[in-house]
């Protein structure tokens, strides 16, 4: 895992340090828009925590696709090629609850992606306008879970929260769309990401986050799935 | 032109922030539907005595029937002073003249705290429940004491 993890960085680094090496133009991107998770195994929890409630609560969301940001800094090789380093930023959750009269009692789990890595764009049509390219992407993902349950009956009130991480390569595509206006570009990309799925230790005591009906298996977070981003471009000349 | 992107620029990021962090403030409320209420009395060796006295002691006897619930708790008071108290639905216990100052009668008060059974969230981890008190009339006999 950890042998996967510096072969990324390197990869990234090697992209980065070609930035020095040829070309004059550089950019920046900011993008934003939705991302979809597939946390197979955070939903199954969720099932999980909820059928051990004392009465029968409901899960109101389980992982929908939420937000999804996302910086870059490039390097225009040749005239249809960049590479660049990227930071993203996604996040997603679940909850499950119940309240009544005599009070409430929920669970709320919150996770949070951290991906840098390095890209590399290909453009595959350009206009006077409009610019279609194909890019593809590898990172190294970190993973941040808290587990928040809370019930309140009457006056007695009480909690516990858990907050768990992994680390785990992804590597994504996408296709990207720019109109081009003066100094910057505006456009769209959407793309899919595979992740490589991560076992969630905890952060406190290292702890593995087990399966409750399978105490030999480890529970993994997994950002595998579609994302679609508004995107705004820059160039920076040097 | 530049000035107008960059101020779109500023209020679509702060506008943005908040949708950064994951939140879902929807609670799945509940109207609980209540079953039965359950079946409940007790019998005490006290019923059928008018104004038992305590001379140098009188035993307590109860025993609880309850159908369709569960006994928690009981609480026996005399003279403001706790005599007893038990989880369980039989049982016994003394009441000695020392509680009292003077001769007279007094109350014995047993509560009892039993299910609910209105399957709300304090129904269903035993927080929440119905009472029953019962009363009988002690005659603290204090002259007879050596």
């Amino acid at each position: 895992m950890r042998k996967r993890l510096a072969g990324i960085i390197t990869l990234a680094l090697l992209l980065g340090s070609s930035f020095t090496l040829v070309g004059q133009t550089f950019g920046l991107t900011v993008s934003g828009g939705l991302a979809s998770s597939r946390m197979n195994d955070m939903k199954y929890l969720q099932e999980h925590i909820l059928s051990t409630y004392p009465v029968p609560g409901k899960i109101t969301s389980s992982f929908p696709p939420y937000t999804s940001v996302a910086i870059s800094g490039f390097k225009q090789l040749y005239d249809q090629i960049r590479l660049g380093l990227a930071y993203s930023y996604t996040t997603t959750g679940g909850k499950s609850s119940y309240a009544d009269y005599s009070g409430n009692i929920s669970t709320e789990m919150t996770a949070i992606s951290h991906r840098v890595g390095g890209y590399i764009s290909y453009r595959v049509l350009s206009g006077s306008r409009l610019d279609l390219s194909l890019n593809g992407r590898m990172d190294a993902n970190i993973t941040s879970m808290t587990i928040q349950s809370y019930y309140e009956i009457y006056s007695y009130y009480n909690g516990l929260s858990n907050k768990y991480r992994s680390i785990s390569p992804s590597a994504s595509v996408e296709a990207e769309l720019m109109y081009k206006l003066r100094g910057f570009s505006l456009g769209i990309n959407a793309g899919y990401l595979a992740d490589l799925a991560a076992e969630l230790e905890d952060v406190e005591n290292g702890d593995p986050l087990l399966d409750p009906n399978d105490l030999e298996r480890t529970l993994v977070s997994d950002w595998t799935g579609w994302y679609v981003q508004l995107k705004a471009q820059i160039w920076l000349k040097f | 032109m530049g000035k107008h992107i960059t101020t779109i620029i500023v209020l679509l990021f702060l506008s943005g922030i908040q949708a950064c962090f994951y939140s879902d403030t929807e609670m799945y409320q509940v109207e609980p539907i209540p079953g039965d209420p359950p079946l409940f009395s007790v019998s005490t060796n006290l019923d059928t005595l008018y104004n038992p006295p305590v001379n140098d002691s009188l035993e307590v006897t109860f025993s609880v029937q309850i159908s369709g619930g569960e006994l928690y708790y009981l609480y026996a008071d005399v003279v403001n002073t706790t005599v007893y108290e038990s989880d369980s639905t039989y049982g016994s216990f003394w009441i000695y003249p020392s509680l009292a100052e003077s001769s007279g009668v007094d109350t014995l008060y047993m509560e009892f705290y039993y299910s609910s059974n209105s399957n709300s969230l304090a129904d269903k981890v035993g927080y929440e429940a119905n009472t029953e008190l019962q009363k009988y009339a002690i005659f603290f006999n204090l002259e007879d004491e050596p």
